[in-house]
């Protein structure tokens, strides 16, 4: 086993090296299908990271319990309790976003970063290390559809969170806050993470 | 305890765990659901029938539902009609009132649509599409005006506007206000509309 | 001793006298008519967005080429002109110019540069540009103008291909009459709509051999049998083939952009696939779609499919056996 990290490192490698968007490339699904409006693109972060915390902590404590055949079962349905409970907490509390984010708050289940992370982590690490991976991965995701959002509300209505940000001479790019627009910035995005991460390599060496 | 045992009793006490735990989840949330619910239709029908004051629901299937509305006198106002029909991209909801004779359309309002931004997505603009519905002869079927006029004067009684460069999106609109009208005069002359009218009542 | 001496050398083994540049000149004086048409029917609104799509194709592949650490030679052998005198062809002569610069930052950066630069390209760097505009923004890439030639009071003008889908009942006769479509008198993109320009520019191409002439054959002919079993069966609902063919960008996109080296099949076999399935797209789209015109997004899609139809049509080396699947 590969000597523990220290406490920070374990949270700061969810922002940048194992970043579930750009490093890792899981959840791609939500990722392009909610960012087209900032507020959009906050409440799916937020929902993923209650269900992805909560999730985490209840793996690693029980994690001894847990037969290794069932363990996948077991998982989806801790996962998939806390996804209903967040669907429902949003349907009640703020129904339009509810009604913005439509089936892809309960497709959470199938967002490979949370089921990734319990394979890969909670099921092998005390329930406080857990607790700081799953917050580091969380800040990681919210952080990336923070800026796929905002590029593409900014290019797509000239808006920040709903404020008209650019003037009147501003005629917004449709395209960005369509399906295609998803992938032509996370497409670009990716090619800067690449980019930023080869030359980080090339002085590192 | 043997392995297989221990695989059912694990998997049987998370499943009874997380179980009871969003049943009572689902209680705690399911009258402010359906409260939301409530008043997004309350709000639709007094946006199509101003003068609405109480509103019930006189008749429903699964691609109609229709809201019989009386003013503070108790007078009626006319039906809130909420149909849903297929669009150019996904399902549009939308809500229009009538007057009780059922020949003038009052308002016309998109509930839910997911047209293209910018394009068919202007079925939702009060200030263009949606005003030139209002007061629109509908004892016979709607048409549709393409290219659009400037002014509503121009176009005649049972004419609606058609969007610029989304003609497919306005026609989708125009299809299920005129399927729903008619299914509407349909149930009238069945008498469900007044037979269930005083169930209601 | 000569005599054993072998060359060891890399293919190409065969060199031929055009260079890529020579061969980009030729298309640009191919595009001449067709300009010049435009400019014509259009005047200065024409003009000004060619100066404008060209410049800006030649200022972003330039600032690509010095980040690449490029050689900037290569900014000169036609490519990104050809790429911007296309996608100026293909707007609508009323866009306002800085949506002409968005299109034409798009179709170098996105059409081409980002898959590696001149012939790593999947699509056709100028129908990039145009989808991205055409999707961005929907309204004023179907807003248009009528030719300056035309005595009509109106500020907006339908295409033939949108007077037909939207407004024009065909038994009424209210369709564009054919002889306005041949000489380019209706209203449409910049180069699209003078279809004696356009083939003029393609005869020079075709006789010097610079496109295959499978692709405009096939596309043709696959559009005019796809439209054509429309019309006789039912003559009163859609119209005849030779109007499908003249109108809207039939006739630009088969002989110059379906007609992109880079984007298109390498062998013969390959060239007929690959027309067939741009003409039959067209007339799907035309007839059965949402938007008036299918041109753009006929090649598009069929440009997907070039790597797979080249490695499926792939002639046998001599003596090599079928493999059994």
């Amino acid at each position: 086993m590969p000597p523990k990290k220290s406490i920070g490192a374990e949270y700061l490698k969810g922002l940048w090296n194992e970043n579930p968007v750009f490093r890792q490339l899981l959840g791609m699904c939500p990722t392009l299908a909610v960012t087209n409006a900032v507020i959009n693109g906050i409440a799916m972060g937020l929902a993923t990271a209650f269900v992805l915390i909560l999730s985490s902590l209840v793996v690693s404590s029980i994690k001894k319990l847990i037969p290794s055949q069932v363990r996948i079962a077991t998982y989806i349905v801790i996962i998939a309790s806390f996804v209903t409970i967040a669907d429902r907490f949003l349907a009640a509390f703020f129904p339009p976003i509810s009604k913005a984010l439509g089936p892809y708050v309960p497709l959470i289940v199938v967002n490979c970063i949370i089921l990734g992370r319990q394979e890969a982590f909670s099921s092998r690490n005390s329930i406080g290390r857990s607790l700081i991976d799953a917050l580091g991965m969380s800040t990681g995701f919210i952080l990336a559809l923070l800026l796929l959002s905002s590029i593409r509300e900014l290019l797509g209505s000239g808006s920040f969170l709903g404020h008209q940000l650019l003037g009147s001479w501003f005629k917004p790019w449709t395209i960005m806050i369509l399906p295609a627009g998803a992938f032509i910035t996370l497409g670009v995005l990716l090619g800067i993470a690449l980019l930023i991460e080869s030359k980080t390599k090339a002085r590192s060496v | 305890m043997n392995l297989s045992a221990r695989m059912i009793v694990v998997l049987t006490a998370v499943g009874l765990i997380s179980g009871s735990f969003l049943s009572v989840v689902g209680l705690l949330t399911k009258e402010r659901i359906a409260m939301n619910q409530q008043l997004e239709i309350q709000n639709a029908i007094s946006e199509v029938l101003p003068s609405t004051k109480t509103s019930h629901k006189v008749f429903e299937d699964e691609s109609l539902t229709i809201y019989e509305s009386r003013d503070e006198n108790d007078n009626p106002v006319g039906f809130a009609v909420y149909a849903s029909g297929t669009g150019f991209q996904d399902i549009i909801t939308l809500m229009y009132g009538i007057d009780p004779s059922f020949s003038k359309i009052k308002a016309l309002t998109i509930l839910e649509q997911k047209e293209t931004p910018g394009l068919g997505a202007k079925i939702t603009d009060k200030t263009s599409f949606l005003r030139y519905w209002e007061g629109r002869n509908c004892e016979q079927p709607l048409s549709l005006r393409k290219p659009a006029v400037e002014s509503p004067g121009n176009l005649a009684p049972s004419e609606v506007n058609a969007i610029t460069g989304a003609t497919i999106s306005s026609e989708k609109v125009l299809d299920i206000v005129n399927l729903s009208l008619e299914r509407l005069k349909e149930i009238k002359q069945k008498g469900q509309l007044s037979s269930e009218e005083k169930n209601a009542t | 001793m000569k005599e054993n001496t072998f060359i060891l050398k890399s293919s190409p083994h065969f060199r031929d006298k055009d260079s890529v540049s020579k061969i980009m000149y030729a298309v640009i004086i191919s595009l001449i008519p067709a300009v010049a048409a435009s400019i014509y029917f259009f005047r200065l609104k024409a003009a000004l967005i060619y100066i404008t799509c060209v410049a800006s194709c030649l200022i972003t592949e330039a600032v690509f080429l010095k980040v690449r650490k490029k050689d900037m030679h290569s900014l000169w052998d036609g490519s990104a002109i050809i790429t911007g005198l296309l996608l100026a062809m293909t707007l609508p002569p009323s866009l306002s110019l800085d949506l002409v610069i968005i299109g034409s930052v798009m179709a170098i950066a996105l059409g081409k540069q980002v898959f590696g630069g001149l012939g790593y390209n999947v699509f056709n760097p100028a129908l990039v540009g145009r989808a991205f505009l055409q999707i961005a923004f929907p309204v004023a890439m179907t807003t248009w103008i009528p030719p300056s030639t035309l005595q009509v009071n109106t500020a907006t003008f339908a295409t033939p291909l949108g007077n037909l889908k939207f407004l024009a009942s065909i038994t009424e006769g209210s369709l564009t009459p054919l002889k306005d479509l041949f000489w380019g008198n209706v209203g449409g993109c910049l180069g699209e709509t003078s279809a004696i320009a356009l083939l003029a520019g393609a005869l020079f191409l075709l006789f010097r051999k610079v496109i295959d002439w499978r692709i405009p054959v096939g596309i043709i002919s696959a559009l005019a049998v796809f439209t054509g079993i429309f019309w006789i069966t039912s003559p009163d609902k859609y119209t005849h083939p030779l109007f499908h063919v003249l109108a809207g960008g039939l006739l630009i996109g088969a002989f110059f952009m379906a007609t992109d080296m880079v984007t298109s099949p390498i062998t013969p076999l390959g060239a007929w696939i690959y027309a067939l399935g741009i003409g039959s797209l067209i007339g799907l789209i035309r007839l059965f779609g949402g938007f008036p015109e299918g041109v753009m997004f006929s090649i598009l899609f069929m440009n997907t499919f070039v790597p797979l139809i080249n490695r499926y049509t792939r002639p046998r080396i001599l003596g090599e056996r079928r493999r059994r699947a």
